[in-house]
This record gives structure tokens, C-alpha cells and sequence, in this order.
């Protein structure tokens, strides 16, 4: 998709000028948090699973050489054909050569980030074939024209009424009503039951990569993934290499927080593990199976201080906790990843430069770290791309000068004091009357949104050291 | 295989590696246990196992005996269809089945695309997910699982793991005797989705109905427990 990760400002408040799009998120910002917390609720043992899914996956990134080595050779035994792709333009070649080698027309694909990222429908489609999205959310924003709004839901941007309109304008199936969300649902399945059928390849991506045997694994709901693993000729499996883990059982671990994170659910209606092509005795399944394994950047990042961001497991937990998308939305981003994790990886995998207002995306509330299934210190991370985005000059020059003054004054802290000891008495006279200031000289940014609360007579610390010091004379007179 | 992107990826990955030995590397995996599970609704191993059936929105019944099994498949198919037709696939337990005792002949395959029912016997039951394990291959074509209105699942008592960490020691056992299968399945309740305004669909892809039969001798009050359980 177009990055306009510049244009984020822009994009944010035009999302927030929509009232009825913002009042569908305000309510999902209310109902996901809920069915997270009840599911975590009922598990109980949250930490601790969180703290063992951690300890695996770093010992996992720790030794990745071992177990990227140990997952080539299983899947090579398993009679798959494994590439490797610097970034997405290679990967995007790599799947349309085994495509073309195939005389493949019609592609069905299952949801993948990692596709979205490389816009490999796109590429595909360039080249004349016929790229189906086939998630029921994917398959809307793409009927549409649209990129997704969440990693996990990725019309959940759109009315069922949206969905009505675009379905009786792109499928053409005479005269029908389809008021209910059941029967949009049920004509979906239709034309994409159709798809299924036809498809000469499919492509999917993965939730985990099993280092012992060599199989991948895939999560989802509506078995759309697992059509297009078993029904067309050719698999393509299209990820990257940091889902890898050490056994089929450390897989099933982090399932156990990726969908009651995701969804709410104790298990998703599929998990399926698939290891190649079918076998001689077997009456079904794709003849012939592909890896591709992405880096872009992803060695990058394993050298960095933001190897944690490598423990993401694409639940979306975070941006259904966070003020901001819930505010803005997902397109506000513009960019394949949003909310607290793609602000961290969108710089990452794309230039501080293009996305560097993405990290200031953040009112450090902290609420991303706390419902992280990985344990990732989003809001650190976040501060410290913010460090970065100062460190090369990337803000507007007054911002940065005022926050040099803010650096040196609380490295003074007697002069801090003076300082504040001087101006807030006399803000609190200025504004007695109102109690709030609706402009304010050096704060025009904070006073053009809200209103500016007039102080309270003393500053924190003269009101701390009284206390101090009355209870010194207490202790005196004691 | 794309060599130069190969090469550069693994170099770049060793450089960050700790280069440890493989023996080290197995005994600091060993060394952080296993993974903490689920907690069952009940004691009872199959009480638990229906009532999550249950809670994923699968419907469920027991049979003491193969003849109950194959009549309660009938029963099944005749509510929902008012036929007997019904696609299953090569699993010589379900060949041996006493068809002709309900009525059912099934054929013995894959599924096409328009099948209203399709029935496997599954591998395992994991009572912390109520999830059903099937492998695909001639006994159960993957088809079978996802292309069918509704899926009938069989699952044998002594089928039943506590979690999926024992699911996982079962599977290794079969896959040592028998090799890797090319797909494990873990089935969990019928295809749904919410990504219409969040409202849930059954039947969005796959099948919109999953039936479970619990077969072998298990107390009479098991589905009964198991039913209050996921109604509570």
C-alpha cells in the first residue's frame, strides 16, 4: 500500500471529524478490551504463561542460527522447496515465478501480514493473474479498494451497511436483500467457495514455524487459510523467520495468548499444522509446497536495541488498548501496521525519516505493555524512537529547542524550582476567576485543543517542603 | 533456492546468535518446563472435553457402543436433512461400522464442494480446548473437514488428553510409528467469523454446524454435567 505515514496528523483528524465511524469504534474500543480481560480472566494464569511463551521465544531469537538451520533442514525432509527473500520485492518475485511456472491464473490467498507488507496481491495482479483475498475481512477491504484498519479485523472499519452496498455493487447476483450480516456472510461464502475451487495456488502465511519437524502453523476462524492449504495444487506459505520456535508444543503455548489476546477465545475454530506436499498415499492436498522466508530488516532488527519488537505475535491486543488508534482508527497510520506495534515497526522496516511522527502516536499510557502477550515494553521502545527521531533532528526545530531548555532546566533542579516557585503563583492569580486558561503564551499547541487548568496557589515542592518541615518542628517539640 | 539472499540472511543471523552448543541450547530449553495450561471446567476428563465442545458452539452426544454411534450419526443427518447421505473418509474404524443398523451408507472418500455432511473419526479430544485432532491422509481427506455444511467428529473416551501439551506426547507417538502426516488438524467448534461489525457467523467458510460423539462408556450424567457447565 502508499505509505503516508507523514500525513498522519492530517489523516487523524480528518478520522475524527467522521462521528459515526468514530462512535463504531469508540464501541469496539469498549467490546475488545472486554472479551481480552474476560478470557485472560478465566485462564488465570497469565503471567506466568506470558512469562514462558517470553523466556522461549528469547531463547529462541538467542539462538536463531541453530533453529533457522535446524527448520531449513526439516522442511527440506518434509518435501518443501524453502526460499529466502532480502526484502519484498524479492519475495514478491520469488512467489510470482512459481506461480507463472505453474501457468497459474487464479490465486487464493489466505490472510498474511507479511504479504500485506510486501503488497504482493498487488504485484501479482500486475502481472495478469487473478488474486483472491479470501479472510471475509481481507476479501471486503480489498473489493473495496482499501488497506486493512486492524492486523486482526481488518473491516471492522466498515458498516454492515457499507458492506451491503459493496457486495450488491461488485457481485452480480440479480436482485436480493441482504439487510442481515448472516446473509452477507452467506453470499461470501458463495463466491469465494467458488474461488476455493478453482484456485491454482494457494498462498498463506503462519502463525509459528515448528523447528523439530519442520511444519507451520495457522490460526484461524473461518478456515478460509486451510481451504487454500489443501484444496489448490501449489501452496505457497509467505513469512518470516522470527515466527520460528523450538517444538510443536511451544507453538501451541503461544497460541494459548495469541487468541484470547485476538479474540476472546480459549482456542480458535482452527489450528492447523501443515509440513509439505501431499504424501504417496494420501488423496489430497497440494502437490507442491513452498516456503518463502522474509527478512526485510528483520536481521536488522535482531541486531538492535528493538530486538523485542521480534516477539510480536500479531494479536492486535495492543492497538485495542490504545487511546490513539481507538481515537484515529488503523488508516490514520497509513501504513500496513498500526497502533502502538506499528508505530515500533513501521520505522523500523520502513525509515525514521518517512514514519517518524508514528512514534509521538503516544500518550504513554502504558495500557499496549500491560495486555502485550509477548511482554514487549512498547511505550520504552516508543520513547526510545522518539530519542532517535530528536537525536536526528527530525521534529520542528522549536520543539526540539524547548525541550533542550526542559533537559538543562530539570537537570537544575534549584533553578527548576525558582523558576516554577516564580510562575505558578502567578498563574494562579491570573487565572482565580476562570480556573482555566483558554490561552496561554509558548503553549499555544496545548491551549488551541483545551482549555489550560489554572494551578493551585503552590507548586508541589513548596507544599512538599512545608510538610517536611512542619513535621521536623513536630519531631523537635516531640 | 534464492542462494545469495540465503547466505546473507544466515550470516546476519549468526552474527547475532550466541553461537551456542546444541546441547547447551536444549538444555536451556528443557529447563523452563511446561508451558502452564488451561484449567478444565471439571475433574472428569470428558465432562471437561464436551463442555468446551459445547462452549465452542459444537453440538454433542455420547454413545455407549459403535450400533449407538452409527444411530446417532442417522438421527443427526435425518433433523438437519431428511437424508442419509453422508461422506466419510478410508478410516477402516469407520468402515467397520455397523452402518446398515441406522439407515447410513456413507461413501467413502473426499468431499466435493457441495456436500451437506461429511463425518471423521478423530485421532484425539483435548479436553482444555474441546478441540478434535485429525490428520489429513486417505482416513480423513482434508476436505472433509472444511468442505461439508456440517461435520460429524467421532472421538474414542480412551481419545481424550488433558491438555495440549499431552495432545502433543500422543501425536509424536503416532507420527514416530507412522511418519508425519502433512496436516494436523486442531478443530475447535464450526467455522465462524466476526468481521462484519464484530457479530459472530457460524458457517462462514467451512462448516456451519460440528457435531461430537463421544463414544465408550462413560456416567450417564456426563453430558448432562457438561451442559450445565458450559451454561453456566
Amino acid at each position: 500500500m502508499e505509505m503516508n505515514s507523514q500525513a498522519f496528523l492530517e489523516n487523524a483528524r480528518e478520522a475524527l471529524g467522521d462521528p459515526e465511524k468514530a462512535k463504531r469504534r469508540d464501541i469496539m474500543a469498549a467490546f475488545t478490551p472486554m472479551v481480552r480481560n474476560a478470557a485472560m480472566e478465566s485462564f488465570g494464569k497469565f503471567e506466568p504463561l506470558r512469562q514462558h511463551v517470553r523466556r522461549v521465544r528469547q531463547h529462541t531469537l538467542d539462538n536463531l542460527d541453530h533453529y533457522l538451520d535446524l527448520f531449513e533442514k526439516e522442511a527440506l525432509s518434509n518435501g518443501n522447496h524453502v526460499h529466502y527473500a532480502m526484502d519484498g520485492e524479492e519475495m514478491n518475485r520469488i512467489v510470482l515465478d512459481i506461480c507463472q511456472r505453474h501457468g497459474a491464473r487464479r490465486i487464493a490467498k489466505g490472510k498474511s501480514m507479511v504479504t500485506e507488507e510486501t503488497g504482493l496481491s498487488r504485484h501479482l495482479e500486475g502481472a495478469g493473474l487473478n488474486v483472491t483475498e479470501t479472510d471475509l475481512g481481507e476479501y471486503i477491504v480489498q473489493q473495496a479498494g482499501e488497506p486493512p484498519s486492524h492486523i486482526v479485523g481488518p473491516a471492522l472499519h466498515k458498516s454492515a451497511a457499507e458492506v451491503r452496498e459493496l457486495f450488491l455493487s461488485r457481485h452480480d447476483l440479480g436482485e436480493r436483500e441482504l439487510d442481515e450480516t448472516a446473509q452477507l456472510v452467506k453470499e461470501a461464502r458463495g463466491v469465494l467457495r467458488q474461488k476455493f475451487l478453482e484456485a491454482d495456488v494457494g498462498i498463506i502465511g503462519a502463525n509459528a514455524l515448528v523447528a523439530e519437524n519442520g511444519y507451520s502453523m495457522l490460526v484461524t476462524n473461518e478456515g478460509n487459510g486451510d481451504l487454500c492449504a489443501n484444496l489448490p495444487p501449489v501452496l505457497i506459505v509467505c513469512t518470516t523467520m522470527e515466527r520460528i520456535l523450538p517444538r510443536a508444543e511451544d507453538a501451541t503455548a503461544m497460541m494459548r495468548l495469541l487468541v484470547r489476546s485476538a479474540t476472546g477465545q480459549p482456542h480458535t475454530c482452527y489450528t492447523s499444522f501443515y509440513s509439505g506436499p501431499r504424501r504417496e498415499q494420501d488423496t489430497d492436498g497440494p502437490v507442491e509446497t513452498h516456503f518463502v522466508l522474509l527478512d526485510d530488516k528483520r536481521t536488522d532488527i535482531l541486531a538492535s536495541d528493538y530486538r523485542e519488537m521480534l516477539q510480536c505475535i500479531r494479536c492486535g491486543a495492543c492497538l485495542n488498548h490504545c487511546p490513539i488508534y481507538t481515537a484515529t482508527g488503523g488508516h490514520a497510520y497509513g501504513a500496513v501496521y498500526m497502533g502502538p506495534m506499528g508505530s515500533v515497526l513501521t520505522p523500523l522496516l520502513t525509515s525514521l525519516e518517512e514514519s517518524h511522527l508514528l512514534p509521538n502516536a503516544c500518550t504513554g499510557c502504558g495500557r499496549c505493555a500491560e495486555v502485550c502477550p509477548s511482554g514487549i515494553p512498547l511505550p520504552d521502545l516508543l520513547r526510545d524512537l522518539r530519542h532517535a527521531e530528536q537525536a536526528a533532528k527530525l521534529s520542528p526545530r522549536r520543539w526540539r529547542q524547548g525541550l533542550k531548555i526542559h533537559a538543562w532546566l530539570a537537570r537544575h533542579p534549584r533553578i527548576y524550582h525558582g523558576l516554577t516557585a516564580l510562575g505558578i503563583p502567578l498563574l494562579h492569580r491570573l487565572g482565580r476567576r476562570r480556573g482555566a486558561f483558554s490561552k496561554l503564551p509558548l503553549a499555544g499547541g496545548w491551549t488551541s485543543q483545551r482549555d489550560f487548568p489554572a494551578p493551585q496557589r503552590k507548586t508541589f515542592m513548596q507544599a512538599y517542603s512545608n510538610v517536611v518541615k512542619a513535621e521536623k518542628k513536630r519531631q523537635r517539640n516531640d | 533456492m534464492t542462494k545469495s539472499s540465503r547466505s546473507r540472511i544466515f550470516a546476519k543471523v549468526r552474527h547475532s546468535s550466541r553461537g551456542a552448543s546444541a546441547e547447551f541450547i536444549r538444555e536451556e530449553l528443557d529447563s523452563f518446563g511446561k508451558a502452564p495450561s488451561a484449567e478444565l471446567p471439571a475433574t472428569d476428563t470428558a465432562t471437561a472435553f464436551l463442555a468446551n465442545v459445547l462452549r465452542n458452539q459444537g453440538t454433542a452426544a455420547c454413545a455407549a457402543n459403535r450400533t449407538d454411534a452409527v444411530r446417532e450419526v442417522g438421527q443427526y443427518l435425518y433433523q438437519h436433512y431428511r437424508t442419509h447421505r453422508l461422506v466419510a473418509g478410508s478410516d477402516p474404524r469407520l468402515a467397520a461400522m455397523p452402518w446398515r443398523d441406522a439407515g447410513v451408507l456413507p461413501r467413502f472418500g473426499a468431499a466435493e464442494g457441495n456436500e451437506p455432511a461429511a463425518l471423521s473419526y478423530a485421532r484425539l479430544g483435548v479436553a482444555e480446548t474441546g478441540a478434535i485432532v485429525t490428520f489429513t491422509g486417505k482416513a480423513n481427506p482434508a476436505a472433509n473437514n472444511l468442505l461439508a455444511e456440517h461435520h460429524i467428529v467421532v472421538v474414542d473416551c480412551e481419545d481424550l488428553v488433558g491438555d495440549m501439551e499431552e495432545a502433543w506426547v500422543r501425536i509424536r507417538r503416532e507420527v514416530d510409528r507412522d511418519g508425519r502426516p502433512r496436516g494436523i488438524n486442531f478443530i475447535a467448534g464450526p467455522s465462524s467469523t466476526a468481521d462484519i461489525e464484530g457479530q459472530l457467523v457460524y458457517g462462514a467458510h467451512g462448516p456451519r454446524g460440528w457435531h461430537v460423539i463421544l463414544l465408550g462408556h462413560v456416567p450417564d450424567s456426563t453430558l448432562d454435567d457438561a451442559r450445565e457447565l458450559a451454561a453456566g
